[in-house]
Parts: C-alpha cells; structure tokens; sequence
C-alpha cells in the first residue's frame, strides 16, 4: 500500500511546537483526530492540500513533514 | 469510534439478528415446528431497528469537524463494496431459483420485491461493513 512507504514527522514536529495535540492539529488543519492519528500511524497517506496545510502549521517545508522511501 | 463507525456497526449487529432469525423462520417454516411468521416478524422487526437506532441515538455534531478527505475516500470505498454486493446478490438470486427448482419450475411473484428489498439489505450490509473495515474496527486509528 501507498500509505506504507510515506513516512513523517508529524509526532516529533508536534512535540517540538508546544507539545501541540493531536486535536489542536487536526483542528488547525481541519480534519479529524483520527486522520491525524492514521496520518501519524502511516496508515493513512494524505492529498497534497492537506500536507501543505500541515507543512503549513508548522511552519516547515512539505520534504520536513513527509519523506518517501521507495521499496 | 465516529458517528459513521457507530452507525455502521449498528447497522451491522441488527441485521445480522435478523438475518440469523429470518434463516430460523425459514427453518421453522419448512420443518413445521413453531410459529414462523412471529420469528419472521421479529427478523424484519431487529433488521429495521438498526435505520431507526442511528436516527435517533447518532446524531450529527454540528460544532465539531465531523468528517474530511480520509472519512470521503471511505465512504467512496464503502459506496463502491456495496454497489457490488448488491450486483453479486442481484446475479446469485436471479440464477438460485434455476439451480435448486430447475428449469421449468415456476416462482411466486413475491421472488421480485423479496429480491429488491433483499438487495437494499444486502447494500446496507455490505456498506457498514466495509466502513468498520477500513477504519480498522474503532482500533487504533479509529479510537476517539
């Protein structure tokens, strides 16, 4: 699956923003917790939009939240 | 668990008693051994409970974010296992008539509407359970 070969950074960049929530980012974000915790999980590959609003929030690059590892 | 999750599994446990008691009716039905109709009243009654049950105990929160792109691709997903199941159940219903009463048998006229309401059954069914699949049965990433 997709979902299995992108990883990312979302759980250390939270922790580095203020210990930010998984709520207070899918709230910034506009999604659900639960995406955000499948998007954590790797379960879950997001649409481009939603990884530049991520970015976004963190005020990084898309290439600092997301890595692809090709298999 | 989401509004979507619980609904589906609503709608998943109700169904299944009322499949479970519409098989024991046919059963009682053909075996002669009690009143059939009471059991298959109490299928209809348990399957139809599941639609009311969301209605009123799942209501939508209208502050909250309740849905986005993920809950849409599976709902997409979800639409699409469901067009299929009806499909399968249209084709096997069509041709079970033929393989068990033969050729030139004939069906009661009832076969029809049975077959359509069986096939929103069916897509119900198939529908809510490919929902609780695809968020992984409230586990990890279905929590709240």
């Amino acid at each position: 699956m997709a979902g299995n070969e992108l990883r990312n950074q979302i759980r250390r960049l939270r922790f580095d923003n203020g210990e930010m929530t998984q709520q207070q980012l899918a709230d910034r974000v506009g999604v659900t917790r639960q995406t955000i915790i499948a998007i954590e999980g790797g379960k879950y590959a997001p649409s481009l939009p939603l990884a530049f609003r991520i970015a976004r929030v963190f005020n990084v690059t898309i290439e600092q939240v997301f890595h692809y590892e090709a298999g | 668990m989401n509004r979507s999750q619980k609904i589906s599994l609503t709608l998943v446990i109700t169904f299944s008693l009322g499949l479970f008691l519409g098989i024991t009716a046919i059963v009682m039905r053909r075996s002669g051994v009690g009143v059939w109709k009471i059991a298959l009243a109490f299928a209809v009654a348990i399957a139809g409970s599941g639609g009311i049950i969301s209605l009123v105990f799942f209501r939508k929160d209208k502050d909250a974010i309740t849905h986005d792109e993920r809950d849409e691709q599976i709902w997409k997903n979800a639409h699409l296992a469901g067009f299929g199941a009806v499909y399968l159940y249209v084709i096997l219903m069509s041709f079970l008539p033929i393989g068990i009463l033969g050729e030139e048998a004939s069906i009661p006229v009832t076969w029809c509407p049975g077959l359509l309401i069986g096939a929103g059954f069916s897509q119900v069914f198939a529908q809510s359970l490919a929902i609780l699949i695809q968020y992984g049965w409230g586990g990890k990433d279905g929590g709240k």
